[in-house]
Protein backbone atom coordinates (compact mmCIF):
# COMPACT_ATOMS: atom_id res chain seq x y z
CA UNK A 1 0.00 0.00 0.00
CA UNK A 2 1.62 3.35 -1.10
CA UNK A 3 1.62 6.23 1.32
CA UNK A 4 -0.24 8.59 -0.31
CA UNK A 5 -3.39 6.13 -0.94
CA UNK A 6 -2.90 5.67 3.22
CA UNK A 7 -2.95 9.54 3.45
CA UNK A 8 -5.88 9.85 1.27
CA UNK A 9 -7.84 7.46 2.85
CA UNK A 10 -7.58 8.70 6.43
CA UNK A 11 -8.57 12.40 5.09
CA UNK A 12 -11.46 11.13 3.73
CA UNK A 13 -12.32 9.30 6.92
CA UNK A 14 -11.10 12.29 8.48
CA UNK A 15 -13.66 14.19 6.49
CA UNK A 16 -16.83 11.90 7.21
CA UNK A 17 -16.39 11.89 10.77
CA UNK A 18 -16.11 15.44 10.87
CA UNK A 19 -19.42 15.70 8.46
CA UNK A 20 -21.39 12.69 10.44
CA UNK A 21 -20.61 14.52 13.59
CA UNK A 22 -22.01 18.09 12.42
CA UNK A 23 -25.28 16.51 11.76
CA UNK A 24 -25.01 14.92 15.04
CA UNK A 25 -24.52 18.42 16.12
CA UNK A 26 -27.25 19.98 14.13
CA UNK A 27 -29.78 17.41 15.11
CA UNK A 28 -28.78 17.83 18.62
CA UNK A 29 -29.05 21.27 19.29
CA UNK A 30 -32.38 21.51 17.90
CA UNK A 31 -33.53 19.16 19.94
CA UNK A 32 -32.28 20.68 22.69
CA UNK A 33 -33.54 23.85 21.55
CA UNK A 34 -37.02 22.26 21.60
CA UNK A 35 -36.50 21.24 25.25
CA UNK A 36 -35.53 24.46 26.39
CA UNK A 37 -38.61 26.27 24.92
CA UNK A 38 -41.02 23.78 26.38
CA UNK A 39 -38.99 23.80 30.07
CA UNK A 40 -39.76 27.98 29.32
CA UNK A 41 -43.41 27.66 28.76
CA UNK A 42 -43.56 25.29 31.77
CA UNK A 43 -41.84 27.65 33.78
CA UNK A 44 -44.08 30.55 32.80
CA UNK A 45 -47.01 28.44 33.24
CA UNK A 46 -45.89 27.39 36.86
CA UNK A 47 -45.26 31.31 37.55
CA UNK A 48 -48.18 32.26 36.33
CA UNK A 49 -50.35 30.24 39.14
CA UNK A 50 -47.62 31.39 41.77
CA UNK A 51 -49.08 34.75 42.16
CA UNK A 52 -52.98 34.36 41.65
CA UNK A 53 -55.11 36.90 42.95
CA UNK A 54 -57.22 34.40 44.58
CA UNK A 55 -55.44 32.45 47.55
CA UNK A 56 -57.17 29.54 48.92
CA UNK A 57 -55.89 27.90 52.79
CA UNK A 58 -57.41 25.63 54.91
CA UNK A 59 -56.21 25.78 58.33
CA UNK A 60 -58.04 24.47 61.82
CA UNK A 61 -57.17 22.81 64.86
CA UNK A 62 -58.40 19.52 66.44
CA UNK A 63 -58.01 17.64 70.03
CA UNK A 64 -58.78 14.52 71.75
CA UNK A 65 -59.03 14.12 75.48
CA UNK A 66 -59.91 12.35 78.81
CA UNK A 67 -61.85 13.40 81.42
CA UNK A 68 -61.76 12.02 85.15
CA UNK A 69 -64.21 13.90 87.43
CA UNK A 70 -65.30 13.36 90.92
CA UNK A 71 -68.81 13.14 90.22
CA UNK A 72 -68.95 11.13 86.91
CA UNK A 73 -67.78 8.49 85.06
CA UNK A 74 -64.68 8.90 83.50
CA UNK A 75 -64.68 9.36 79.87
CA UNK A 76 -62.76 9.66 76.35
CA UNK A 77 -63.56 12.54 74.14
CA UNK A 78 -63.59 13.77 70.87
CA UNK A 79 -62.85 17.33 71.83
CA UNK A 80 -63.41 19.34 68.55
CA UNK A 81 -62.58 19.31 64.95
CA UNK A 82 -62.44 22.85 64.08
CA UNK A 83 -61.40 23.06 60.15
CA UNK A 84 -60.58 27.41 58.90
CA UNK A 85 -61.36 28.34 55.57
CA UNK A 86 -59.53 31.31 54.51
CA UNK A 87 -59.79 32.92 50.51
CA UNK A 88 -58.35 35.63 49.49
CA UNK A 89 -58.78 38.24 46.85
CA UNK A 90 -56.04 39.84 46.32
CA UNK A 91 -55.07 42.34 49.26
CA UNK A 92 -58.78 43.72 49.23
CA UNK A 93 -61.11 40.82 50.45
CA UNK A 94 -61.03 37.83 52.98
CA UNK A 95 -63.67 34.72 53.78
CA UNK A 96 -62.39 33.42 57.08
CA UNK A 97 -65.07 30.75 58.30
CA UNK A 98 -64.54 28.19 60.88
CA UNK A 99 -66.56 24.99 61.51
CA UNK A 100 -66.75 23.10 64.70
CA UNK A 101 -67.67 19.66 64.19
CA UNK A 102 -67.97 17.67 67.83
CA UNK A 103 -69.43 14.10 68.94
CA UNK A 104 -72.17 14.59 71.73
CA UNK A 105 -73.00 11.70 74.21
CA UNK A 106 -75.30 9.30 71.96
CA UNK A 107 -72.73 9.43 69.33
CA UNK A 108 -74.25 11.98 66.90
CA UNK A 109 -72.03 14.85 65.39
CA UNK A 110 -73.23 18.31 65.64
CA UNK A 111 -71.87 20.73 63.03
CA UNK A 112 -71.98 24.73 64.34
CA UNK A 113 -70.30 27.67 62.16
CA UNK A 114 -67.98 29.10 65.25
CA UNK A 115 -67.15 32.52 62.66
CA UNK A 116 -67.97 33.01 59.72
CA UNK A 117 -66.95 36.62 58.35
CA UNK A 118 -66.18 39.00 55.02
CA UNK A 119 -63.56 40.94 55.95
CA UNK A 120 -62.61 43.50 53.49
CA UNK A 121 -59.27 45.40 54.44
CA UNK A 122 -60.25 49.37 53.85
CA UNK A 123 -56.53 50.82 54.20
CA UNK A 124 -53.51 50.01 56.32
CA UNK A 125 -55.48 51.11 59.73
CA UNK A 126 -58.51 49.38 59.47
CA UNK A 127 -60.66 46.28 58.39
CA UNK A 128 -64.11 45.95 58.03
CA UNK A 129 -65.95 42.67 59.22
CA UNK A 130 -69.32 41.59 58.48
CA UNK A 131 -71.17 38.28 59.17
CA UNK A 132 -70.44 36.09 62.61
CA UNK A 133 -67.70 37.01 64.26
CA UNK A 134 -66.28 35.90 68.31
CA UNK A 135 -66.80 38.50 70.32
CA UNK A 136 -64.05 41.05 70.24
CA UNK A 137 -65.00 41.91 74.32
CA UNK A 138 -61.88 40.91 76.61
CA UNK A 139 -59.48 38.03 75.46
CA UNK A 140 -60.26 34.77 76.29
CA UNK A 141 -63.05 33.88 73.31
CA UNK A 142 -61.25 35.58 70.44
CA UNK A 143 -57.67 34.94 70.93
CA UNK A 144 -57.22 31.87 73.35
CA UNK A 145 -59.91 29.52 73.06
CA UNK A 146 -58.71 27.41 70.22
CA UNK A 147 -57.06 24.16 72.14
CA UNK A 148 -53.68 24.33 70.37
CA UNK A 149 -53.39 27.93 72.03
CA UNK A 150 -55.14 27.50 75.41
CA UNK A 151 -52.33 26.29 77.76
CA UNK A 152 -55.15 24.62 79.98
CA UNK A 153 -57.46 21.80 78.87
CA UNK A 154 -60.55 23.84 79.75
CA UNK A 155 -62.04 27.08 79.24
CA UNK A 156 -61.81 29.38 82.61
CA UNK A 157 -64.66 29.28 84.80
CA UNK A 158 -67.11 31.36 83.29
CA UNK A 159 -65.92 31.55 79.81
CA UNK A 160 -67.11 28.58 78.46
CA UNK A 161 -70.62 29.04 75.87
CA UNK A 162 -73.27 30.94 77.78
CA UNK A 163 -71.75 31.84 80.96
CA UNK A 164 -70.06 35.56 81.98
CA UNK A 165 -67.94 35.93 78.75
CA UNK A 166 -70.01 36.94 75.48
CA UNK A 167 -69.14 34.61 72.73
CA UNK A 168 -70.32 35.60 69.55
CA UNK A 169 -72.21 38.35 67.74
CA UNK A 170 -73.76 38.62 64.11
CA UNK A 171 -72.90 41.96 62.65
CA UNK A 172 -70.12 44.31 61.26
CA UNK A 173 -67.24 45.16 62.59
CA UNK A 174 -64.48 48.18 62.22
CA UNK A 175 -60.93 46.89 63.36
CA UNK A 176 -57.73 47.06 62.79
CA UNK A 177 -54.19 49.12 64.47
CA UNK A 178 -52.38 52.11 64.50
CA UNK A 179 -49.41 54.08 65.95
CA UNK A 180 -49.81 55.91 69.31
CA UNK A 181 -48.09 58.14 71.36
CA UNK A 182 -44.25 56.04 69.97
CA UNK A 183 -46.37 52.45 70.87
CA UNK A 184 -49.00 50.37 68.92
CA UNK A 185 -52.44 50.35 69.96
CA UNK A 186 -55.09 48.10 68.57
CA UNK A 187 -59.07 48.65 68.51
CA UNK A 188 -62.47 46.77 67.25
CA UNK A 189 -66.17 48.37 67.49
CA UNK A 190 -69.34 46.56 66.42
CA UNK A 191 -72.89 46.72 65.95
CA UNK A 192 -74.93 43.15 66.61
CA UNK A 193 -77.99 41.79 67.38
CA UNK A 194 -77.14 41.62 70.73
CA UNK A 195 -77.88 38.26 73.10
CA UNK A 196 -81.18 37.33 74.98
CA UNK A 197 -81.85 35.98 78.04
CA UNK A 198 -83.00 32.14 78.61
CA UNK A 199 -86.33 32.01 80.58
CA UNK A 200 -86.20 28.49 82.65
CA UNK A 201 -89.94 27.65 83.11
CA UNK A 202 -88.74 24.70 85.55
CA UNK A 203 -86.82 26.84 87.57
CA UNK A 204 -88.65 29.97 87.32
CA UNK A 205 -85.59 31.82 86.44
CA UNK A 206 -83.16 33.51 83.98
CA UNK A 207 -81.16 30.87 83.41
CA UNK A 208 -78.35 32.12 81.43
CA UNK A 209 -77.67 35.16 78.91
CA UNK A 210 -76.89 33.41 76.05
CA UNK A 211 -74.73 35.02 73.09
CA UNK A 212 -74.22 32.13 70.38
CA UNK A 213 -74.26 34.97 68.06
CA UNK A 214 -78.03 34.88 66.96
CA UNK A 215 -79.21 35.24 63.33
CA UNK A 216 -81.99 37.27 63.73
CA UNK A 217 -82.29 39.90 66.05
CA UNK A 218 -85.96 39.44 67.61
CA UNK A 219 -86.42 42.84 69.26
CA UNK A 220 -84.63 45.09 66.46
CA UNK A 221 -82.17 46.44 69.29
CA UNK A 222 -78.72 46.19 68.78
CA UNK A 223 -75.61 46.20 70.80
CA UNK A 224 -72.86 48.53 70.46
CA UNK A 225 -69.18 47.74 71.98
CA UNK A 226 -66.03 47.14 71.54
CA UNK A 227 -62.28 47.08 72.82
CA UNK A 228 -59.11 49.08 72.88
CA UNK A 229 -55.75 47.48 73.29
CA UNK A 230 -52.39 49.15 74.21
CA UNK A 231 -49.10 47.98 74.50
CA UNK A 232 -46.75 49.89 77.46
CA UNK A 233 -44.10 50.08 76.09
CA UNK A 234 -43.92 47.38 73.84
CA UNK A 235 -45.68 44.26 72.75
CA UNK A 236 -44.32 42.46 75.77
CA UNK A 237 -47.46 44.15 78.31
CA UNK A 238 -50.79 44.89 76.50
CA UNK A 239 -53.59 46.01 78.30
CA UNK A 240 -57.24 45.72 77.23
CA UNK A 241 -60.37 47.49 77.49
CA UNK A 242 -64.30 46.64 76.64
CA UNK A 243 -67.15 48.06 76.92
CA UNK A 244 -70.69 47.11 75.63
CA UNK A 245 -74.31 48.61 75.71
CA UNK A 246 -77.41 48.03 73.77
CA UNK A 247 -80.87 45.52 75.09
CA UNK A 248 -81.18 42.32 75.17
CA UNK A 249 -84.65 40.53 75.48
CA UNK A 250 -85.99 37.44 77.88
CA UNK A 251 -87.16 35.09 75.54
CA UNK A 252 -89.23 31.99 76.76
CA UNK A 253 -89.58 29.37 74.10
CA UNK A 254 -90.15 31.22 70.75
CA UNK A 255 -91.97 34.35 72.76
CA UNK A 256 -89.68 37.41 73.73
CA UNK A 257 -90.37 40.53 76.14
CA UNK A 258 -89.53 43.76 75.20
CA UNK A 259 -85.51 44.41 75.55
CA UNK A 260 -84.37 45.47 78.72
CA UNK A 261 -80.74 47.36 79.13
CA UNK A 262 -77.79 45.43 78.73
CA UNK A 263 -73.88 46.43 79.06
CA UNK A 264 -70.27 44.27 79.31
CA UNK A 265 -67.60 45.88 80.66
CA UNK A 266 -64.17 44.07 80.92
CA UNK A 267 -60.77 44.40 81.58
CA UNK A 268 -57.72 42.16 80.30
CA UNK A 269 -53.83 42.25 80.18
CA UNK A 270 -51.14 40.18 78.67
CA UNK A 271 -47.68 40.25 80.12
CA UNK A 272 -44.43 37.74 78.91
CA UNK A 273 -41.22 38.20 80.89
CA UNK A 274 -38.59 35.93 79.64
CA UNK A 275 -40.05 32.21 79.61
CA UNK A 276 -43.28 33.36 81.13
CA UNK A 277 -46.40 34.44 79.62
CA UNK A 278 -48.96 36.01 82.39
CA UNK A 279 -52.27 37.03 81.66
CA UNK A 280 -56.01 37.58 83.06
CA UNK A 281 -58.97 38.65 82.85
CA UNK A 282 -62.16 40.08 84.08
CA UNK A 283 -65.38 40.36 82.17
CA UNK A 284 -68.86 41.13 83.60
CA UNK A 285 -72.53 40.97 81.57
CA UNK A 286 -75.28 42.27 83.27
CA UNK A 287 -79.00 43.35 82.34
CA UNK A 288 -81.50 45.58 83.89
CA UNK A 289 -84.66 45.40 85.55
CA UNK A 290 -88.36 45.33 83.85
CA UNK A 291 -91.05 47.04 85.80
CA UNK A 292 -93.47 45.31 82.99
CA UNK A 293 -92.38 41.70 82.73
CA UNK A 294 -94.32 39.10 83.76
CA UNK A 295 -91.53 37.08 84.07
CA UNK A 296 -89.15 38.00 86.54
CA UNK A 297 -89.20 42.06 87.08
CA UNK A 298 -85.11 41.88 88.49
CA UNK A 299 -81.75 43.02 86.67
CA UNK A 300 -78.94 39.99 86.78
CA UNK A 301 -74.88 39.77 86.59
CA UNK A 302 -73.10 37.31 85.39
CA UNK A 303 -69.16 37.91 86.45
CA UNK A 304 -66.09 36.20 85.97
CA UNK A 305 -62.21 36.50 85.76
CA UNK A 306 -59.15 34.68 85.79
CA UNK A 307 -54.92 34.84 85.78
CA UNK A 308 -53.14 32.25 84.36
CA UNK A 309 -49.29 31.85 84.69
CA UNK A 310 -47.43 29.85 82.28
CA UNK A 311 -43.48 29.02 82.24
CA UNK A 312 -41.67 27.35 79.29
CA UNK A 313 -38.76 25.24 80.55
CA UNK A 314 -36.30 25.84 77.63
CA UNK A 315 -34.99 24.62 76.16
CA UNK A 316 -36.72 21.83 77.00
CA UNK A 317 -40.35 20.88 75.20
CA UNK A 318 -42.09 21.27 79.20
CA UNK A 319 -44.60 23.94 80.11
CA UNK A 320 -46.10 24.65 83.66
CA UNK A 321 -49.05 26.25 83.97
CA UNK A 322 -51.19 27.74 86.78
CA UNK A 323 -54.66 29.54 86.35
CA UNK A 324 -57.09 30.60 89.09
CA UNK A 325 -60.45 31.87 88.09
CA UNK A 326 -64.07 32.88 89.68
CA UNK A 327 -67.20 32.76 88.53
CA UNK A 328 -70.62 34.64 89.67
CA UNK A 329 -73.95 34.52 88.40
CA UNK A 330 -77.39 35.19 90.24
CA UNK A 331 -77.68 31.58 91.03
CA UNK A 332 -75.45 30.04 93.83
CA UNK A 333 -75.78 26.37 91.99
CA UNK A 334 -73.71 27.57 88.87
CA UNK A 335 -70.78 29.70 90.62
CA UNK A 336 -67.28 28.68 90.70
CA UNK A 337 -63.79 29.46 92.58
CA UNK A 338 -61.55 27.27 90.27
CA UNK A 339 -57.94 26.41 90.05
CA UNK A 340 -56.17 24.39 87.70
CA UNK A 341 -52.55 23.13 87.74
CA UNK A 342 -51.09 21.39 84.73
CA UNK A 343 -48.13 20.33 82.84
CA UNK A 344 -47.44 20.69 79.00
CA UNK A 345 -45.69 18.97 76.10
CA UNK A 346 -44.98 20.97 73.52
CA UNK A 347 -44.35 18.41 70.65
CA UNK A 348 -43.86 21.58 68.37
CA UNK A 349 -45.35 25.20 68.65
CA UNK A 350 -48.32 23.50 67.31
CA UNK A 351 -49.06 20.57 68.66
CA UNK A 352 -50.09 20.23 72.60
CA UNK A 353 -50.31 17.77 75.26
CA UNK A 354 -51.51 18.48 78.50
CA UNK A 355 -52.01 16.83 82.04
CA UNK A 356 -54.26 18.83 83.97
CA UNK A 357 -55.88 19.11 87.25
CA UNK A 358 -58.65 21.19 88.04
CA UNK A 359 -60.26 21.70 91.66
CA UNK A 360 -63.78 23.05 91.27
CA UNK A 361 -65.51 24.76 94.93
CA UNK A 362 -68.89 26.32 94.84
CA UNK A 363 -68.58 27.85 98.69
CA UNK A 364 -71.92 29.68 97.80
CA UNK A 365 -73.93 26.60 97.49
CA UNK A 366 -71.50 24.55 99.92
CA UNK A 367 -69.81 22.25 97.56
CA UNK A 368 -66.42 21.27 97.64
CA UNK A 369 -63.91 19.18 95.61
CA UNK A 370 -65.83 18.72 91.97
CA UNK A 371 -62.42 17.96 90.81
CA UNK A 372 -61.46 16.57 87.32
CA UNK A 373 -58.52 15.01 86.22
CA UNK A 374 -57.93 16.44 82.05
CA UNK A 375 -55.73 14.92 79.51
CA UNK A 376 -55.51 16.27 75.98
CA UNK A 377 -53.71 16.53 73.06
CA UNK A 378 -54.47 19.12 70.35
CA UNK A 379 -52.83 20.15 67.11
CA UNK A 380 -53.32 23.67 65.26
CA UNK A 381 -53.01 23.25 61.27
CA UNK B 1 -85.47 54.81 66.50
CA UNK B 2 -82.46 53.22 68.46
CA UNK B 3 -81.58 51.25 65.73
CA UNK B 4 -81.81 53.90 63.07
CA UNK B 5 -79.71 56.00 65.65
CA UNK B 6 -76.65 53.00 66.35
CA UNK B 7 -76.95 52.18 62.54
CA UNK B 8 -76.22 56.17 61.56
CA UNK B 9 -73.63 56.74 64.14
CA UNK B 10 -71.67 53.22 63.13
CA UNK B 11 -71.96 54.24 59.17
CA UNK B 12 -71.03 57.80 59.78
CA UNK B 13 -68.04 57.36 62.07
CA UNK B 14 -67.09 54.46 60.14
CA UNK B 15 -66.74 57.11 56.72
CA UNK B 16 -64.99 59.86 59.30
CA UNK B 17 -62.57 57.72 60.44
CA UNK B 18 -61.80 56.20 56.72
CA UNK B 19 -61.74 59.47 55.08
CA UNK B 20 -59.14 60.61 57.48
CA UNK B 21 -57.21 57.59 57.58
CA UNK B 22 -57.04 58.26 53.70
CA UNK B 23 -54.60 60.60 53.67
CA UNK B 24 -52.40 58.84 55.52
CA UNK B 25 -52.49 55.95 53.00
CA UNK B 26 -51.66 58.00 50.41
CA UNK B 27 -47.98 58.64 52.13
CA UNK B 28 -48.03 55.07 52.79
CA UNK B 29 -45.11 52.40 51.60
CA UNK B 30 -46.35 49.48 49.85
CA UNK B 31 -43.45 47.12 49.86
CA UNK B 32 -42.77 44.60 53.01
CA UNK B 33 -39.04 44.91 54.02
CA UNK B 34 -37.13 41.75 55.57
CA UNK B 35 -35.55 43.24 58.39
CA UNK B 36 -38.78 45.75 59.72
CA UNK B 37 -40.79 42.29 58.98
CA UNK B 38 -38.42 39.82 61.49
CA UNK B 39 -38.57 42.19 64.40
CA UNK B 40 -42.63 42.76 63.78
CA UNK B 41 -42.93 39.31 63.79
CA UNK B 42 -40.79 38.63 66.78
CA UNK B 43 -42.78 41.26 68.47
CA UNK B 44 -46.43 40.17 67.45
CA UNK B 45 -46.37 36.60 66.70
CA UNK B 46 -45.86 35.61 69.94
CA UNK B 47 -48.46 37.61 71.94
CA UNK B 48 -51.51 35.35 71.74
CA UNK B 49 -49.40 31.82 70.57
CA UNK B 50 -46.39 29.75 70.65
CA UNK B 51 -44.73 31.17 67.69
CA UNK B 52 -45.18 28.77 64.51
CA UNK B 53 -42.02 28.54 62.13
CA UNK B 54 -42.04 29.98 59.13
CA UNK B 55 -40.96 26.84 57.29
CA UNK B 56 -44.35 25.37 58.34
CA UNK B 57 -46.33 27.37 55.46
CA UNK B 58 -46.09 27.89 51.62
CA UNK B 59 -45.24 31.25 50.53
CA UNK B 60 -49.40 31.99 49.33
CA UNK B 61 -50.58 30.36 52.87
CA UNK B 62 -48.48 32.94 54.60
CA UNK B 63 -50.33 35.58 52.97
CA UNK B 64 -53.59 34.29 53.99
CA UNK B 65 -52.41 33.65 57.45
CA UNK B 66 -50.93 36.50 58.08
CA UNK B 67 -53.63 39.08 56.52
CA UNK B 68 -56.08 36.33 58.88
CA UNK B 69 -53.72 38.02 62.28
CA UNK B 70 -53.99 41.25 60.88
CA UNK B 71 -57.90 40.82 61.90
CA UNK B 72 -57.09 39.00 65.11
CA UNK B 73 -53.90 41.26 66.48
CA UNK B 74 -54.58 44.73 65.35
CA UNK B 75 -51.62 44.75 62.62
CA UNK B 76 -51.36 47.51 60.01
CA UNK B 77 -51.17 46.77 56.59
CA UNK B 78 -47.54 48.09 56.66
CA UNK B 79 -46.62 45.59 59.46
CA UNK B 80 -48.19 42.42 57.27
CA UNK B 81 -46.39 43.30 54.50
CA UNK B 82 -43.20 43.75 56.00
CA UNK B 83 -43.89 39.97 57.79
CA UNK B 84 -44.69 38.65 54.63
CA UNK B 85 -41.54 39.50 52.92
CA UNK B 86 -39.94 38.15 56.12
CA UNK B 87 -41.93 35.15 55.87
CA UNK B 88 -41.82 34.18 52.94
CA UNK B 89 -37.69 34.83 52.43
CA UNK B 90 -37.64 32.25 55.44
CA UNK B 91 -39.70 29.35 54.93
C1 LIG C 1 -54.15 38.64 69.01
C2 LIG C 1 -53.71 37.29 69.11
C3 LIG C 1 -52.86 36.72 68.00
C4 LIG C 1 -51.69 37.25 67.50
C5 LIG C 1 -50.96 38.51 67.94
C6 LIG C 1 -51.27 36.33 66.44
N1 LIG C 1 -52.11 35.27 66.36
FE1 LIG C 1 -51.94 33.70 65.08
N2 LIG C 1 -53.70 32.96 65.77
C7 LIG C 1 -54.49 33.53 66.77
C8 LIG C 1 -55.69 32.76 66.92
C9 LIG C 1 -56.80 33.02 67.92
C10 LIG C 1 -55.60 31.71 65.99
C11 LIG C 1 -56.59 30.59 65.77
C12 LIG C 1 -57.61 31.00 64.78
C13 LIG C 1 -58.87 30.24 64.98
O1 LIG C 1 -58.83 29.09 65.40
O2 LIG C 1 -59.91 30.82 64.69
C14 LIG C 1 -54.34 31.86 65.29
C15 LIG C 1 -53.90 31.01 64.28
C16 LIG C 1 -52.67 31.08 63.67
C17 LIG C 1 -52.16 30.12 62.71
C18 LIG C 1 -52.89 28.87 62.25
C19 LIG C 1 -53.56 29.11 60.94
C20 LIG C 1 -54.73 30.03 61.02
O3 LIG C 1 -54.72 31.05 60.30
O4 LIG C 1 -55.66 29.76 61.79
C21 LIG C 1 -50.92 30.54 62.33
C22 LIG C 1 -49.99 29.87 61.35
C23 LIG C 1 -50.68 31.79 63.02
N3 LIG C 1 -51.75 32.08 63.84
C24 LIG C 1 -49.54 32.56 62.87
C25 LIG C 1 -49.41 33.85 63.41
C26 LIG C 1 -48.43 34.82 62.96
C27 LIG C 1 -47.40 34.58 61.86
C28 LIG C 1 -48.61 35.93 63.72
C29 LIG C 1 -47.89 37.26 63.62
C30 LIG C 1 -48.18 38.00 62.42
C31 LIG C 1 -49.72 35.67 64.64
N4 LIG C 1 -50.18 34.40 64.41
C32 LIG C 1 -50.16 36.55 65.63
C33 LIG C 1 -54.18 34.64 67.52
C34 LIG C 1 -53.11 35.47 67.29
Amino acid sequence: MNTQYFRFSVLACALGLASISSTYAATDIEKLQAEVDELKQKVEQAAEWKKPKTLIHLAGFADVGYTDADNSPSTFNLGTFAPIFHYQFSDLVMLEGELEFEINATGATSVSIDYLTVDIFVNDYMAFVGGKFLSPLGQFRQNLHPSWINKVASAPAGFGHDQAAPNAEVGIMLRGGFPLGGNSANYAIYVGNGPFLEWDAADGEVHAIETPGIGTDVDGKKVVGGRFGYYIPDTTFEFGLSYASGKASLKDGSTYEEGRDYDVTGVDFTYRPGNFDIRGEFIKQEYGTLATSTYDTAGGIWEAWYVQAAYKFLPSKWEAVVRYGEYDTPHASQDVEQWVAGVNYLFASNVIGKVNYEFNDNPNAGQTANDRVLLQLAYGF
Amino acid sequence: MLIKKTTLTALLSSVMFTAGMSSVVAEQETVGDFTRGAKAWSQNCIRCHNVRDPKELRDDQWITTTFHMRIRAGLTGQEVRDIIAFLQQSN
